[in-house]
Order: structure tokens, then sequence, then C-alpha cells
């Protein structure tokens, strides 16, 4: 009994410390703005005001920014999915020359920091003539998140049976009607799991986004985001509700298939 | 005595596994290609310009000279590498412990959680995690902002002394303890789930068994779970000293490496050398030893992986 209550109390200790910042975060963007700085804080929402999400909202490069990481974020996710999704169905379903290599090289490129990638990254796209270009950044993401996506789903589909595949192939299935019908049913838990992955990595990459992007209608929210913080001054309630904004559509996509996040990773990982 | 003649070559297995064919080749063409390209030629690319005298005029005329060992000299022979060195395998290996500690524990908590709680618990873990990196980072410096900061008024009032005009980036050691925790609360929630997830695909009867033995908790938790849990751990450590080596982000917007240089690390230093240097020839240099680092630290894992199953 004692045993229990005390773990109860070590929990509920850690959801406040964890879910703090976030609580203080979406508390102060609803606050009227004479209540922000104060030096003796505010814990509970007294007056509420969504006079900061439209401070956020006017300022300029919000809608064509939101525009940029939307459309970069879309592209990203289905892209890295059907490139790691082949991949991966390649890597566990035949055995071929190569095979070993491929995966010690994607294990290895996964080791790369990637902060060293932005100088040759930046020149090659320089030369190729996709600096500035949604394009470029869209292919800069799905090579960052491929080796982690194609590790991932490859756990995932060296737990799925092949029979089932062969069963379907002798009742007279091609080999595309395998991977639609058989294949992508099963291994959609994994899809979820990686397509989260790619989405994070493509909705809050600062770096690249900052490099590649030179031009400011190009930019994407997180480079926007940290506009908010200049030389002369922070506006913070602008910057705690654009930020407030900016996480809303992670938090939803994680409600949505937290349940399968969770499941895909491991799988991923045991199996792996 | 004879040996016996070796039987007949044995019977070809009814069907062979897989016939050659090029379906597979063709399969991981796009993958190889996006790596290749994005991933593949820029580290190629980043060992050249790394022997190369480049600087802000070859970036416009494309124009280099050969450098030889010149970057890695200037490099390797500056003041500045032994403490950006320290700072970084020190730092990396902070936030690493600190993560798998609390990440452990957290998943162990989980585990023996009544449902309610359980919940509560991974919501809580989910918003935090599912918070941007960029937002997350600003939020940080608005809880720790001096005069305002939540964070100094509640150190204040828990007596620590007056704490409310207190700049955390003005000392190395408290902006990296900043950084820290900021670092450590984002990547606490992937551990804690993924081991988590582990630990409740133990089967119940491994410690049922364990019990009738009349094993202790200590004795159940080494020889099962951690056994059990080896290949998340495994991962979970290897991701954490990839991404934790090189977290660039949260660094760049809390301090940008400063004060005086007190947390600059390889990631930082790569950076403000070539885009504030406009050297990127020792940017470049800079980055081959950071992954030449990492490689040598990780090498040990990767090979054991590469090993342990033939099925790779």
């Amino acid at each position: 009994m004692m045993r229990r209550a005390g773990r109860n109390v070590a929990a509920a200790f850690f959801c406040l410390v964890w879910i703090f910042p976030v609580y203080w975060m979406v508390l102060t963007a609803f606050k009227p703005a004479g209540k922000i700085l104060q030096p003796t804080p505010q814990f509970l929402p007294v007056d509420v005001t969504l006079d900061n999400f439209a401070d956020a909202l006017a300022k300029p490069g919000f809608v064509p920014d939101l525009v940029n990481s939307a459309v970069v974020v879309v592209a990203v996710v289905a892209l890295s999915i059907v490139v790691a999704f082949l991949a991966a169905t390649a890597l566990t379903r035949f055995r071929f020359f190569g095979r070993r290599s491929f995966l010690i090289g994607v294990l290895v490129l996964q080791m790369v920091p990637v902060p060293a990638l932005v100088i040759p990254l930046f020149l090659g796209l320089k030369s190729a003539h996709l600096l500035d270009t949604l394009f470029g950044l869209i292919l800069t993401y799905v090579a960052l998140v491929l080796p982690f996506t194609i590790w991932t789903l490859r756990g995932f589909l060296h737990g799925i049976p092949v029979e089932l595949e062969e069963a379907a192939m002798v009742d007279g299935a091609t080999r595309g009607r395998v991977m639609r019908s058989v294949l992508l049913p099963l291994v959609l838990p994994g899809l979820i799991a990686t397509s989260v992955f790619a989405f994070i990595t493509a909705w809050n990459d600062f770096l690249f986004a900052y490099v590649i992007m030179k031009d400011s209608s190009g930019y994407t929210l997180p480079v926007w985001l940290v506009s908010f913080s200049t030389s002369t001054g922070t506006d913070y309630g602008g910057l705690i509700a654009a930020s407030t904004l900016f996480a809303l559509p992670v938090v939803v996509f994680f409600a949505l298939v937290q349940r399968h996040l969770v499941e895909g990773m491991t799988a991923g990982a045991v199996k792996g | 005595m004879l040996v016996k003649a070796p039987p007949e070559a044995p019977p070809r297995p009814a069907t062979p596994r897989r016939r050659r064919s090029l379906l597979p080749y063709g399969l991981l063409l796009p993958a190889a290609v996006l790596l290749g390209l994005v991933l593949g030629y820029p580290l190629v690319r980043l060992v050249v310009i790394s022997t190369q005298r480049y600087g802000l005029r070859s970036l416009f005329t494309g124009t280099t000279s050969f450098a030889g060992w010149d970057n890695y000299a200037a490099v390797l022979g500056d003041d500045q590498l032994l403490p950006v060195l320290a700072r970084s395998v020190g730092f990396c290996a902070a936030l690493v412990l600190g993560t798998l500690v609390i990440g452990f524990g957290v998943a162990l908590l989980l585990q023996r959680l009544g449902r309610g709680m359980r919940t509560t618990v991974t919501l809580c873990l989910i918003a935090a995690w599912a918070l941007p990196n960029v937002a997350s980072t600003l939020v940080w410096q608005w809880l720790f902002q001096p005069g305002y900061g939540v964070v100094n008024w509640l150190l204040t009032q828990v007596g620590f002394g007056d704490l409310t005009q207190h700049d955390w980036t003005t000392s190395p050691a408290s902006a990296f303890t900043l950084v820290w925790l900021l670092v450590v609360w984002q990547s606490v929630p992937f551990v804690a789930l993924t081991l988590y997830a582990g630990l409740s695909q133990i089967p119940r009867s491994y410690y049922e068994a364990a019990a009738l033995d009349g094993a202790g908790p200590w004795r159940v938790h080494r020889t099962i779970t951690v056994p059990f849990l080896q290949p998340i751990l495994g991962l979970v450590t290897i991701l954490s000293v990839i991404w934790d080596f090189t977290v660039f982000n949260q660094i760049w917007i809390l301090t940008q490496g400063g004060p005086n240089d007190g947390t600059t690390t390889l990631g930082i230093w790569t950076f403000t050398r070539a885009f504030s240097g406009n050297n990127f020839g020792q940017g470049a240099a800079i980055a081959v030893v950071s992954v030449a680092l990492l490689v040598g630290m990780t090498a040990v894992y990767v090979r054991r992986l590469v090993r342990s199953g033939e099925d790779l």
C-alpha cells in the first residue's frame, strides 16, 4: 500500500516537472501584455486574451512560411515513407549481393553529425542550383530521415512472416499486389512511427532551413519563430503565442498516432 | 579405416529460395540515390574541402587551392581544440547519462503504475516530446529569463537567495546547466517510452518463475529485465550518443556558444569557423575530426551488431 502511494507521488512529481514548461507556454500565450512580464508569476489563467495570437499572426511572413513548412512536411513524409518502404522490402525479402554493405552504409550515415553536413551540402546544393528552393530542402530532409526510417521499417518487416506473402503468391497474386494488399496493411504501424519521425524532423529543423533558405520569402516556420528574438529585444507575448501555434500540429499528429508510435519504435528496436 | 565416401550431393531444395533478379536493386535504387547524393557525396566533399583553402572567395568564384594538411594543422594546433573536445565529450556524456538514468527510471515507474496514472505520465511525456525543438528552446529562454523567469522566481522562493535577476547565460557552468536541462527534458520521453514498450514485452511468466524461485527484486532486475532489454538499451544509447554529440539548435539559440566560448562544442565550432569566420576549409576539418570521433565512439557497438546477426 505504502509503496504504491510512493510510486504515485513520484509519478505525480515527474508529471509536474515535465508538463510545466508546456503549461507555462500555453498559459503565457493567453495572458494580456501587461501580465506577462511580472516579477511575481501568476500560475492560473485569470485574464485570458487572444491578443498575443493576433499579434503573432499579424507578423509578416507567417502565412507564406506556414505554407512552406506544410509543403515541405507533406512532401518529406510521403517521399521518405515510399522510399524507405521499398528499400526495407528489398533488404528483408531478398538476399542479394551488396545487401550487407548497404546496411552498414546506412548505419554509418546515421552517425554523421548533422552540423558537419551543413557546409558540403550547402556547396552541393549551390552548384546544383537548388539553394533557396523548397525542393532542395525537401531532398535534404528525406535523406536525413532515411537511415532511421529504413532501419525501423526493416525491423518491422522482419517481424512479418514471409509465408503470408508466399501464400498470396501461390494464390496467384503478383508481387506488386502482394506488397499492396498483404505487406502494406501489416506494416502500417511501422509506417506511422516512421512518418512521425519524418514529420518532426522536417517540421522542426532550424539549421538547414536557416542555411539553405537565404531568401526571406523562403523561410520555414522555425526560422520565422526565431525572428521574434531580435537584438532590440524579444516580444515574449507574440513569441510564446507563435510557439504554441507552431507546436499545435505536432501535438495533434502525436495524439492521433500515439498508440502506434511506441509499438512501432519497439518493433524496430527489438528486431533490429 | 576407410573414410566413408561422401554421400551424393544433397538434393536441391524443391524451390530455390530466391531467384536471382534485379528487383531488389530496383527497390533500393531511390534510397541509394538519395543517400548517396545528399549524405554520401557531401561526406566525401567534406573530406575534400578540409584539404583545400576554401574561404568566402572560393564560395563565389568556385576556385580553390590545395592546402594539404594545413587546415588540420591549424585546427589541431588551435588552443581552442582541447577545451572544445573536452567540452563536447563531457557534455555528451552528461547528457546521455542524465537521459538514460531518468528515462530508465521513468520506464520502470510506468511499468509499476496503475492504469490512470500511467496514462497521465505518458501524456506528459508525449506533450514534452511533441513540442518542436525550436519552440521548446524559446520556451526555455522564457522560463529562465532574468527578471521575469519563473524558474528564478521559484528558486528564490525555495530559498536559494535572491536569484530573480540571475542571468543563466553569463557563466559557462550555468549556461551548460541550462542547455543540459533542456536537452534532457526533450530526450527523456523517447527513451522512457521506448524502454517502457520493451519492458511491456517481457513475458509475465519470467517474473512469476523468478518469484517462485525466491529471487529478490534486484536479482530479478539483473537476470531478467536488463538482459531482455539489452537490444533496446543498446539502440537507445547509441542514438542518444549520436544525437547528444551533435546537439546544435539548443546551444546555438540559447548561448551561441558563449559566454567567452564557454559552451562551444565541436558542432558550434564547425559552424562559427565556417560561416562566421568564412573559413570553410577549417570548418570542414573540424567536422571531419568530429565524424571520426563519433565513428570511433560507436565502432564497438556497430561491430557487435554486424557480428551478432548473420541475418543482418
